[in-house]
């Protein structure tokens, strides 16, 4: 592909043809001409046209009155835009580390041959296919996994070229286990989008009895009793959140859904919304009574196509039978609620990052505090929580908050959706109550090890590694802070013997590279730094000076980095420098 | 009012100071790159952390804001270090040219590199940007230099308003720039040049100072721009006599940091061979008067077809006191021949609004007429 000049633009002065972008004009009169268009004009503009056209830039520009650079530097940040025209058929291939033990590299290099394609991230020279390799998918449990044309291809191998290049309907499946099935029970049961059937089985009947019999601070002191921590991995008591956001002064106030699921190896929140949808925005619409917010966004990852698909049939369910809109159960609460699409950006996790992002925004993380209680979604107070989180809402208000102590251990109450990837016999979701060991888990409900454990990665790429020694560690806070592993989003990666675990580091480092904003110092260099000492080390060429190096630049990060990212993307080389890699190791 | 104390000194300030702003106006100066006053809060180089009692770790000063008996250190044996480490990831992206370099003296990485003692990164040097881009004749954008503070896009977004550029793509292989990368000159900027006057390193320079010295090189010589009446002052930095380049500074009342692409480029006219420095009289006027002995040559040929007749042909130079005269001399000729209605004065934008004054005060009370009106009105 030429480089220079951008495909589709023809001048800087006006659009010619715009009659080629009326598609755009029902999307705008929907956002009623407001800023935060913008991403959903980008993707609308890349699913039909597979790439962005400079006159459509130009076009969005215009309508939205956004300077053109702005427009430009959105559509240059989010990975699934591209300003080069792409092949008709655009298959995405994960190739973290995950589907990577399970042969993407592989496959992508296959899956390049077949196009005609001479490296990835290109697209063939007939204009039938590009092949770009990309962060997790959040597919783990179904390894190695691709998107071909938005469409979810799973269990992938080299030899099925006509799936990978062309795709077929979708084949992917919600694995899950555990014991006591709560968050869960109905997933896989019923059909994730049949209102009538959720219903039946309860479904908002913790808000009812919210709307008509609890006032917002007794929901408050509910979710406040039950000790309930967010589940995106930062862990802050919800309670406390929701109370900071309903006192908030201001009249304007939002709840947000964060499902924008990138953490590698975390697939919960996907299994969650594509298999009980309801029970997620039942969560959000109590918390929203609880803060006083007339107006809620569900956030998708924009690589979860499926999800997005289910939630907006739910959403339109809900709008048809009066659960959304003005008036709710016959009550004076109202909610409106809108699913909003990313465009691949790990970052836009970050909450304030992700507000940006719904904000038609580049998704760069603001600098905290103010926090996004007081000061979140387009300046007002907002609650963000995790799907998780709200999950776990109305089974509080149906059973009181002091019922979900029962559940954990002391520091670390509740039930946890814990996703296990890697080396293990069925991976999948599990869901438990905190307090099980590793290997409990593992072999309870994950089938096995599958060959002999060498490292445990937990909490995804920003967690630590536990050394195989330490399977009989609880998956506690308590237990796992002393050794430096966070439980984070409940990932829990096992790699067996088979696996060069500085390859995987390296797929760690690489995947920040990618993935960090590039604002602060600290994450932009310490990342790219991060990298080449690690393919340092990886080519047989490193140093003792290197290893020092590089705990150095990791510890340098968590403590000056303007966001989360930055903090933990050291994480993984800091835990397995600690716990799994002596010097000796490293040079072998 | 709000009570802070910082490196032991009180102030008072008011509700929503930040801890830099403080700082600033006890003269204490906290080492920063991606703050500039005035702008919006970046906060992403990190440089200006701060200890403050009560918080576990630094904090940025440029956006955290005072708070009432807030206890802060901008010196530490921590903070230096901090700093020290921040240049040092930032020198891993930045060549050390300063050699050659033009920005050396006046460039804040240089000079904080040389406070925290880092002769180079102690990293590995790794190239994230290489685009050089001199499309236009008024600043080069040479990209290697750029530490992406974003200084320029928030001068270009927030001060300026042309909104030109932007951050291009994402994580370390982001750089600045317009739409599509096209040449400046297609994109919405207006070459105001104010980018170039905030950017801390040589990522953005003039043209014209391309090999014409270094900062300590330069004389710098302060004025008040011609080109209108706002009267925004200008530093040029000159040598041997010659402009090679200008800027603003801080602390000029009118225009602060900032000036418009006449008054930052536009300066070549002032050593301009062809500029008016005397006064001149038409040489038969002249000859008339007695000035000269040689008259009006008349060409024989088409006026048309003499290419470009020499200014000493048709005009003689003469001193302010002759040219004054004769056109007092002449005006009043007018005003009695045929009264003071049929002169007319028209004011110029360009002067001042003193100036202006001067000049209406001029027609109404020295001639007697009330035709005076100004280009801007029409």
């Amino acid at each position: 592909m030429k480089k220079s000049t951008p495909a589709g633009y023809t001048s800087h002065l006006g659009v010619e043809n715009r009659e080629q972008f009326e598609f755009l004009l029902p999307i705008l009169e929907q956002f009623n001409h407001q800023k935060d268009a913008l991403l959903e004009l980008l993707r609308t503009t890349q699913d039909v046209f597979g790439y962005l056209p400079g006159d459509a830039l130009q076009f969005i520009s215009e309508q939205l009155h956004i300077p053109l650079s702005k427009v430009y530097g959105v559509a240059t940040f989010y990975d699934m835009f591209s300003i080069e025209k792409q092949g008709k058929n655009h298959c995405v291939i994960c190739t973290d580390p995950i589907c990577a033990v399970a042969g993407a590299e592989e496959i992508l290099r296959m899956s390049c041959e077949e196009a005609g394609i001479d490296q990835p991230d290109q697209t063939s020279p007939d204009e039938l296919y590009s092949i770009k390799p990309s962060a997790c998918l959040g597919l783990c449990d179904q390894a190695p996994a691709a998107l071909v044309n938005g469409i979810a291809q799973v269990d992938l191998n080299a030899s099925d070229s006509e799936r990978l290049l062309h795709g077929r309907s979708a084949n992917s499946r919600l694995q899950i286990n555990g014991e006591p099935r709560i968050l869960t029970k109905l997933i896989g049961r019923i059909p994730a989008t049949d209102l009538v059937a959720h219903l039946s089985e309860g479904r908002f009947k913790a808000l009812d009895k919210a709307l008509a019999e609890m006032t917002p601070e007794e929901v408050i002191g509910e979710v406040n009793a039950s000790k309930l921590v967010g589940r995106g991995g930062a862990g802050f008591p919800t309670g406390l959140k929701w109370e900071f956001t309903r006192q908030a002064a201001e009249n304007h106030k939002y709840v947000v859904c964060n499902l924008d699921e990138s953490e590698p190896g975390t697939f919960k929140d996907r299994v969650m919304v594509e298999g009980d949808p309801y029970r997620i925005i039942e969560g959000l619409m109590i918390s929203a009574y609880a803060i006083g917010a007339k107006k809620g966004y569900i956030f998708v990852r924009g690589e979860y196509p499926a999800a997005t698909a289910i939630l907006h049939k739910a959403v339109d369910k809900l709008y048809a039978t009066h659960y959304l809109g003005k008036n709710i159960l016959r009550t004076d609460f109202s909610f409106d609620l809108e699913i909003r699409r990313g465009a691949g950006a790990y970052i836009c996790g970050e909450e304030t990052a992700l507000f940006e992002a719904i904000e038609g925004s580049r998704g760069h993380p603001r600098i905290k505090p103010p926090y996004p209680t007081t000061h979140g979604l387009f300046g007002k107070p907002t609650a963000i929580n995790n799907v998780e989180t709200l999950a776990i809402v109305p089974e509080l208000i149906l059973n009181g908050g002091k019922w979900y102590l029962n559940w954990g251990t002391k520091d670390s109450i509740g039930i946890k959706l814990f996703c296990l990837s890697g080396h293990v016999n069925r991976p999948g979701v599990v869901e438990v109550p905190f307090g099980l060991t590793v290997r409990e888990l593992i072999e309870r409900y994950a089938g096995g090890f599958l060959g002999e454990p060498q490292a445990i990665l937990i909490g995804g790429a920003s967690g630590g590694f536990l050394h195989p020694d330490k399977l009989d560690t609880p998956l506690t806070n308590e237990a796992l802070k002393p050794l430096d592993v966070p439980i984070g989003s409940g990932a829990i990666m096992v790699f067996n013997k088979t696996v060069n675990l500085w390859k995987v580091l390296k797929g760690f480092a690489h995947f920040f590279v990618n993935e960090t904003c590039g604002r602060c110092v600290p994450c932009r260099v310490g990342t790219t730094q991060m990298l080449s000492i690690l393919n340092k080390i990886d080519n047989q060429s490193g140093t003792g000076n290197d290893l020092e190096k590089l705990k150095e630049i990791g510890t340098f990060m968590k403590r000056s980095s303007v966001c989360g990212l930055g903090m933990t993307a050291a994480n993984p080389t800091l835990t397995m420098l600690a716990q799994i890699y002596s010097q000796e190791d490293a040079f072998m | 009012m709000i009570k802070v104390n910082i490196d032991d000194q009180s102030s008072e300030v008011e509700p929503g100071t930040t801890v830099m702003e403080a700082s600033r106006k006890l003269g204490i100066e906290i080492p920063h790159l991606c703050y500039f006053p005035g702008l919006s809060i970046s906060g992403n180089c990190r440089l200006c952390v701060v200890e403050i009692d009560g918080r576990p770790n630094p904090s940025i000063s440029c956006e955290t804001q005072c708070q009432d008996d807030m206890v802060i250190r901008t010196q530490s044996a921590e903070l230096f270090q901090m700093r020290r480490h921040i240049i040092d990831l930032f020198l891993a992206e930045h060549p050390l040219d300063c050699v050659t370099c033009e920005k050396a003296g006046s460039c804040l990485l240089q000079k904080y590199a040389y406070i925290y003692g880092l002769k180079e990164t102690s990293y590995e040097f790794n190239h994230p940007r290489t685009l050089y881009q001199d499309d236009n004749p008024f600043f080069i954008r040479d990209h290697q230099y750029c530490i992406l503070c974003g200084r320029c896009v928030r001068v270009c977004d927030e001060i300026v308003g042309a909104n030109a550029i932007d951050f291009v793509g994402r994580g370390p292989g982001s750089h600045i720039g317009t739409p599509f990368d096209r040449p400046l000159r297609d994109s919405t900027c207006v070459f105001c040049g104010n980018c170039v006057q905030v950017c801390p390193t040589a990522a953005l320079m003039p043209v014209s100072r391309n090999g014409k010295g270094r900062e300590w090189d330069l004389e710098r010589i302060e004025t008040i721009c011609g080109y209108c009446g706002v009267g925004c002052q200008i530093e040029y930095a000159t040598r041997d006599g010659k402009i090679i380049y200008a800027q603003s500074r801080s602390d000029a009342p009118v225009n602060g940091d900032y000036l418009c692409t006449k008054g930052r480029f536009g300066w070549d006219f002032a050593t301009s061979p062809e500029r008016l420095t005397i006064p001149l009289v038409r040489r038969d006027l002249a000859y008339e008067m007695g000035l000269t002995s040689t008259s009006w040559k008349i060409s024989e040929q088409s006026p048309l077809k003499i290419e470009k007749p020499d200014l000493h042909d048709s005009y003689i130079e003469v001193g302010w006191d002759t040219a004054l005269d004769l056109v007092a001399e002449k005006l009043a000729d007018i005003v009695r021949a045929s009264g003071a209605d049929v002169v007319m004065g028209l004011a110029s934008a360009r002067c001042t609004n003193e100036e202006n004054y001067l000049f209406q005060k001029f027609l109404r009370a020295g001639i007697g007429t009330n035709n005076i009106d100004h280009c801007a009105r029409l």
